[in-house]
C-alpha cells in the first residue's frame, strides 16, 4: 500500500473522499466512451506518458486493450509501422505535452486536428491532463505495481 | 506558447467559464468535468483558502496566465487575502504562511517537480499534519488544477497578461 492511506491502488486510495472519488470515476469513464478519439489511441498516449514518467503502476494498468506489437514497440512509435499516422500525431503531441506543455507547436496541434478535428484535440488535451495527473499521483503516493496488463493478442 | 487559439468554441455563450471554453466542444466529458470541478471545491475536507493556495501555486509554476489572474470568491471569503497570495513565491519557506500552508505548497511543488522522489521528511510532516482524507483531497485538487492549466496552455490563445479577476467556481 502507499503512505497516504491503506489503499493499495488508485481507486482504493480515493475512497476516503467518496464524493470526489465518484465524480473523478465518472470523468475517467467518460474518456473511454467518448467518440472523438479511439480509446486504443488514448491508451497508447496514456502508456507513453507512463513510460516517460517511469511509472510501473501505470504501465501495468490497462484501460483499453491494445495489440501486443504496439505495446512492445511503443518507445519506437516514430519509426515502427504498427502505428498509424493518426496515432503518431497523438503520440508526438503527448511527448511534448509531457516534457514542456509551453513548447507545443501549432503544427503538432494541427496534425492531431487533421485526423480528429478541434474537438479531438480538446479531448486529447483533457485526457492527457488526467493521465498525467494520475501517473504523478501513483508515483507521489508510492503505490505498488501488482497487476499484469492484458493485450489483444493474449 | 501559441497566441493563436488552437480550438475555439463557437457555441452560444452560457456565462459558465468552463462550458464556454474549448472544453465545451466535447459534451461527452463536459458535465463530468464540471461536476468534478465543483466537488473539488465543495465536497472535500480542506478549506477553500487552502485549496486556492495550491491552485495558485500550480498556476504560477505552469505559467497559465488565466489561472494566475483568477481569484475564487469562496477562497477570499475564507480569508485568502492578496497579502497572503503574495507570499506564494519560491521563498515561501521563509514567509509568514502557517506550517500547514507551507506544507500544501511543498506537496504541490513535489507533485509538479518530481513526484517520484518524495523524501521521508516531507512525507512524515504531511502525515502528521493532514488526515488521510485531506491528503487525498489535496492530491486530487492539485492534479485537477494542473490538468486544467496545462489544458489552457496547450490549447493556445493565452494573452501575455490579465488583471486579477474575482469569480465564482464554475
Amino acid at each position: 500500500m502507499g503512505w497516504v492511506n491503506a489503499g493499495n491502488d488508485r481507486d482504493a486510495t480515493l475512497q476516503v473522499v467518496p464524493e470526489l472519488a465518484e465524480r473523478f470515476a465518472a470523468l475517467y469513464r467518460s474518456l473511454w466512451t467518448q467518440r472523438r478519439i479511439p480509446p486504443a489511441t488514448l491508451e497508447l498516449c496514456r502508456l507513453r506518458l507512463a513510460q516517460l514518467h517511469r511509472s510501473d503502476v501505470e504501465l501495468q494498468r490497462s484501460d483499453c486493450e491494445i495489440p501486443a506489437s504496439q505495446l512492445d514497440n511503443l518507445t519506437r512509435w516514430e519509426s515502427d509501422n504498427c502505428f498509424s499516422v493518426a496515432e503518431r500525431a497523438c503520440l508526438a503531441f503527448t511527448e511534448v505535452y509531457a516534457m514542456d506543455v509551453q513548447a507545443l507547436t501549432d503544427e503538432q496541434a494541427d496534425a492531431v486536428k487533421t485526423h480528429f478535428g478541434d474537438a479531438g484535440l480538446v479531448l486529447l488535451v483533457e485526457a492527457l491532463g488526467i493521465f498525467d495527473g494520475m501517473t504523478r499521483l501513483s508515483l507521489l503516493w508510492r503505490l505498488p505495481a501488482t497487476v499484469q496488463r492484458k493485450t489483444l493478442d493474449e | 506558447m501559441s497566441g493563436r487559439p488552437r480550438a475555439s468554441n463557437r457555441n452560444t455563450p452560457t456565462g459558465n467559464m468552463i462550458r464556454d471554453s474549448a472544453l465545451g466542444l466535447v459534451p461527452e466529458t463536459l458535465e463530468s468535468y464540471l461536476a468534478l470541478n465543483r466537488a473539488v471545491w465543495e465536497s472535500g475536507p480542506l478549506r477553500s483558502a487552502e485549496i486556492e493556495i495550491a491552485r495558485l501555486r500550480n498556476a504560477r509554476k505552469v505559467g497559465c496566465v488565466f489561472c494566475k489572474s483568477v481569484r475564487y470568491d469562496i477562497a477570499r471569503a475564507d480569508g485568502l487575502c492578496e497579502d497572503k497570495v503574495e507570499l506564494i513565491q519560491d521563498d515561501y519557506l521563509q514567509s509568514a504562511l502557517s506550517e500547514r500552508e507551507k506544507l500544501i505548497l511543498a506537496f504541490t511543488d513535489q507533485y509538479l517537480n518530481d513526484p517520484g522522489s518524495l523524501n521521508d521528511g516531507l512525507k512524515a510532516a504531511l502525515q502528521s499534519t493532514f488526515r488521510p482524507e485531506e491528503l487525498v483531497h489535496l492530491s486530487l485538487a492539485v492534479a485537477h488544477f494542473n490538468g486544467f492549466s496545462r489544458c489552457a496552455v496547450a490549447l493556445g490563445g493565452m494573452p501575455d497578461e490579465l488583471p486579477i479577476m474575482e469569480m465564482s467556481v464554475p
